[in-house]
This record gives C-alpha cells, structure tokens and sequence, in this order.
C-alpha cells in the first residue's frame, strides 16, 4: 500500500551558481537599497514630501510681506528670510521622514518578511547598520532636492521683491544642509525606534510623541527644571540647525547624536536579542 | 547534513523542544512529522537562528547557521510563504535576497522559471494565492544553490500538479546529493517523498527511522482472508498472539501470523480460500499509532475510535 522511493545514489551536487562574494556588507546594502525604493510607500512619502516643500516655500514666499522685502533689506536679512521660506516645509518633511525610518522595519516584522531578511543575514545587526545607511543616504538626497529646490523656489519669487542671496553662501548653505541632515537623523531615528517596538502603530505613536508632544508638554509644566530641558530635545536640536543662526552648532550635533545613539543602541540590543 | 544536540527552546514555563537529538543525512529526504504544538517549526527556526536555543546546539554542515560566510549558499529555508513583504513584487523581492550574497540577477530569473512564477514575477506579493507564495518561498530557498534544503509545509496550498512537482524537485535535490528536510501534514504525500522520518512528539523525538522501519515497528501487518468456512479457520489459527477479527461474514483480518501460514493450516484442513491478501501498514496509520498519546490539541471524542475508523476508511 505504501510505496517506497528508493534514493538514488548520491553524488556530489553540481552547482549551477557562480560562487560570488558570499555574504558581504556591501551587499547587505545593495539590498536594503533595494528593498527601500521598491515599495510604494517609500516612492510615494518622499514624492509628498517634495510636493510639500516645494509647496510650503512657494506659500512663503508669496505670503511675505513685500513691505518688508525690497532693496533696502540688509544682506543678511536677505539670506535669513530666504533660509526660513525655503525650510518652512521641515516641519511636516520630519513627520513624513519619522513615519517612512518606522515603516521600514515595522512593514518587514508586519509582513513576515524580517525573516526572509534574518536568514539571509544571520549575525543580524549588519541589517540594522545597512538600513540606516540607506535611509540616512535616501532621506539625504530627498530632503537636498525639497531644500535645494525650496530655495530656488522661493529665490525666483522673491527675486523681483529684491531679496538675493547665493546658496554656497554660508549663511544659507549652512542651515539648509543642517535642515536636511535633521531629517536624514528623524529617519535613522524613527528606525531605531521601530526596531525596538516592531509595530507600525507604536512606533509611529512613539516618534511622533518625542518629536512633537514632548516639546508642548515640558514648555506647559511650571517648573523651571521643564523649561531647562528644552533646548536638549531633539527637535529643539535639529531645529537649532536648520536657523538662519547656525549658533550652537555643535552643542545641536551632540544632542541629535545622543538621540540617535540611544535609539540605535536600543535597537541593535533588541535585534541582536529578541527572537524573530 | 543537520545535527542537533541536547536542542532545547522553552518559552516561558511551557518547553516547546525539549532536549532533541538528531541527524539530518545528505543525499536523503527527511521528513520531519508530528502533530500541531510537537515543535518542528520551532525547531526548523533554530536551525537557522531565527529562534535562539535555550539550551544545546544545532549546527549546519558542522557549523552554527550564522558562522557561514554564505548562509543562502549552505541553507535554502521556506519558513512559511508569509515571510516576504506584502508591498513588493517577486522579482524585487528575490533580488534583494540575492543582492544579500552577490548572487547574479540571472539566478533570480533561472529560480523563476524553475518555479514556473513568469507570468506573476513582477506583481506584489500581497496579490498572490497561497499557492505562488509556496512557489515564492521555494524560489527564495533555491535562490544560493544550497547544499541542505528545509522546507517547512512546502505543499501547503498547492495544486495537485504542484504538489507532484515539489515532490519529484526534493526527490532530485536529494539525488544530487543535498540535505533535504521536509515538513508535512499530508501522511500519503510524505510516504511518497521521504526516505527518512523524524517523529515529534511534545518536544520530544519519538522515533528516528527509515520509513520502511516506522512503518513496521509502529503497526502489525496483517493478513485478509476470504473463505466460506471463516469460523473454523478462525478457530485453527487461535493462538496467544494471534488475532482474528471478523470483518464480515466470510472477511477475517488476522494479525500475528503470515500469509503463507494461513495458507498451509488451510489446506492442511482442507478450507477453501478464496482469498488470501497480505496489508502493510500505511505511514499514517504508523504515525497515528506513534503520536497517540503525543497530541496535544486533541478534536473531542474518544482517540481510540478516531483511529479505528480512519484504519477502515484505508483499507
């Protein structure tokens, strides 16, 4: 009734595969690369966020008042009201960039695919290092076309309204490569907090609670040792690099920093850890 | 070749694999059975360090999976067909694994074709039947060409026809040599497949064997026999270990003794027969008899009685 295959005799495979690399890390990024640009999601966030910068400087730009625009506006000024038009979107690029570093590793724990993704790469944390790098890169080159863009943007509206300044200027160039290094820093972030909390929903809820509750909330306590904690939260920070003064430059960097290394070492304790 | 030593996982209080020891063979299929909650997925994931072991060890080709410097070249693994992003189709996917290890885009494309997945190779995954999936899964697994293949449940879902080309694909991956361990609920389909089989029970290996060995160690074979004359014949073959069961009037099943004795004590009475059939066991019934009191998600109603019928339903 039950019929029994006999094995064939075993030779020795033959392999049909070149033998490649093998496992390597710049592998591990050429995939994460590609597993960043082919979901939709990650097309269509950075797609809005485009869209929203560019819109929110062209707003600004129209909306200031030509009274206070003119010929006779210092230089100086010039340069500031252009860097605050052309990062007037960084408040909702952020959002976006937080929801797009959470996605990343909450849609692979959602999906199943972390474990396709954990096989492959066994030692786990070179995961955790290539999805940063390609997010940091991704969110960096993004967010230069919103910035770069925004400014040209609102350097063709104002221009006739007398307002110039050169974007390799430092008074600009300066804080629109730190607005854009803030977004690529939420994104790794947001990463981070996703891989600890492996859901969409909770890291989401998480993020967006440091980035914008936080604030509101240690800016409405009465107490003095609330209001002396807000210069050291990470919006606080990232929005200190991304103003025309680019004072505290590097009290900013330490401070993202130290968000970001308490996100990222979180994260790689709990991939390196947790079962999968 | 798979080796588990002293294998333990325990979640919580509960211990889902309990001290197992065993060797997975090249060149053969292994067929990894038993019942829901007996630990073959959690084991399956400790083999490549999805899940980390309590306590022992389980090496791959001598090695813990994660000290390979090329893990998808050693091991091709389908989990389950769940473990690929919704939102990506399945060129992209097998393309970023391959990426991974170097693997060359003309290798996803050969897997594609292999799998017979042309035509749905560019929609999302979150698209496919279970059916692609598996394909996809499998696909995935093949993707370095690995010396040792497990494959979790890989007909769940499947066609017919694609449960015939799963079985004669393990069939040939284990000819040329290569590590196959194979999961399945379908006892017809793993009697067909396997040459090897490893028995979950509780977290515990309940029988290490040849199929051929389950087979014959867990059931008694026995003889059917046709004949007018079923009460006197049933009365010559009484014997302590033998029994007589009748099945219908003039049907006995009898075990403990061969078709040729009951041939010979016929005729030596002079007992027309009119037939005279030997049965062997099937790998289920083997398997039922092996995992009685192993079950731990039991249906309602007396096992016993399940058993009996499902024996008289196969014959």
């Amino acid at each position: 009734m039950t019929a029994l295959p006999h094995s064939a005799p075993a030779h020795h495979r033959s392999s049909y595969v070149p033998t490649g690399s093998g496992l390597s890390i710049t592998g591990i990024i050429r995939s994460e690369w590609i597993k960043l640009w082919t979901l939709r999601s990650t097309v269509w966030s950075f797609a809005v966020m485009i869209v929203i910068s560019l819109g929110m400087a062209a707003l600004m730009s129209f909306a200031i008042n030509p009274e206070n625009a003119g010929a006779n506006l210092p230089v100086a000024e010039q340069a500031n009201t252009l860097v605050l038009a052309s990062t007037f979107g960084l408040t909702f690029g952020q959002l976006i960039v937080a929801v797009l570093g959470v996605l990343i590793i909450s849609g692979e724990y959602s999906t199943g695919m972390i474990k396709s993704t954990l096989t492959a790469v066994p030692r786990r944390l070179p995961v955790l290092w290539a999805k940063a790098a390609v997010l940091f890169a991704g969110t960096f080159l993004v967010g230069a076309v919103c910035s770069i863009g925004s400014f040209l943007l609102a350097s063709a509206a104002l221009a006739g309204r007398g307002v110039h300044a050169n974007l390799l200027d430092s008074a600009v160039a300066l804080p629109l490569l730190g607005s854009v290094f803030f977004l690529a820093v939420v994104a790794v972030f947001a990463l981070g907090i996703g891989t600890i909390l492996r859901s969409s929903a909770g890291g989401i809820a998480a993020v967006l609670g440091i980035l914008l509750i936080l604030p509101g909330v240690l800016t409405m306590i009465p107490a003095d040792w609330a209001h002396d904690l807000v210069p050291y939260l990470f919006t606080s920070a990232g929005y200190g690099l991304a103003s025309p003064s680019a004072k505290d430059l590097l009290q900013n960097l330490l401070i993202m920093a130290a968000w970001l290394l308490a996100s990222v070492a979180g994260a790689a304790l709990s991939l390196k850890r947790r079962d999968a | 070749m798979i080796q588990a030593e002293s294998l333990t996982k325990r979640f919580g209080s509960k211990t889902a694999v309990d001290a197992v020891n065993f060797t997975v063979h090249p060149g053969k299929v292994t067929g990894f059975l038993g019942p829901n909650g007996a630990g073959k997925s959690t084991t399956m994931r400790m083999i490549v360090g999805l899940d980390r072991p309590s306590a022992g060890s389980v090496t791959v080709n001598g090695r813990p999976y994660r000290e390979h410097s090329a893990p998808l070249r050693e091991v091709g693994v389908l989990l389950d067909a769940k473990a690929v992003h919704t939102g990506r189709s399945a060129y992209n996917h097998l393309r970023a694994m391959a990426a991974t290890h170097g693997i060359p885009v003309r290798r996803v494309r050969e897997v594609i074709e292999l799998t017979g997945l042309q035509s749905v190779a560019r929609k999302r995954v979150g698209g496919f039947s279970l059916g692609m999936g598996q394909r996809l899964g499998i696909a995935a697994a093949l993707l370095g060409d690995p010396a040792t293949l497990i494959l979790d449940e890989p007909v769940n879902g499947l066609d017919p026809e694609g449960v015939q080309w799963v079985r004669r694909l393990t069939r040939q991956l284990a000819a040329e040599g290569r590590t196959v361990l194979l999961s399945s609920h379908l006892m017809s389909e793993m009697a067909l497949t396997a040459d090897h089989i490893i028995v979950l029970g509780r977290g515990r290996v309940i029988a290490d064997a040849p199929v051929a060995d389950i087979i014959s160690s867990a059931t008694r074979s026995t003889v059917r026999v046709r004949t007018p004359h079923s009460a006197r014949l049933a009365t010559l073959l009484a014997q302590p270990d033998v029994t007589v069961a009748t099945l219908e009037p003039d049907v006995l099943e009898v075990a403990g003794v061969t078709a040729a004795e009951i041939g010979d004590e016929a005729a030596r009475a002079g007992i027309i027969l009119h037939e005279l059939t030997p049965l062997s066991a099937s790998l289920e019934e083997a398997y039922m008899t092996l995992t009685q009191n192993e079950v731990e998600y039991r249906a309602g109603g007396p096992t016993e009685a399940n058993n009996t019928q499902l024996q008289e339903t196969k014959r």
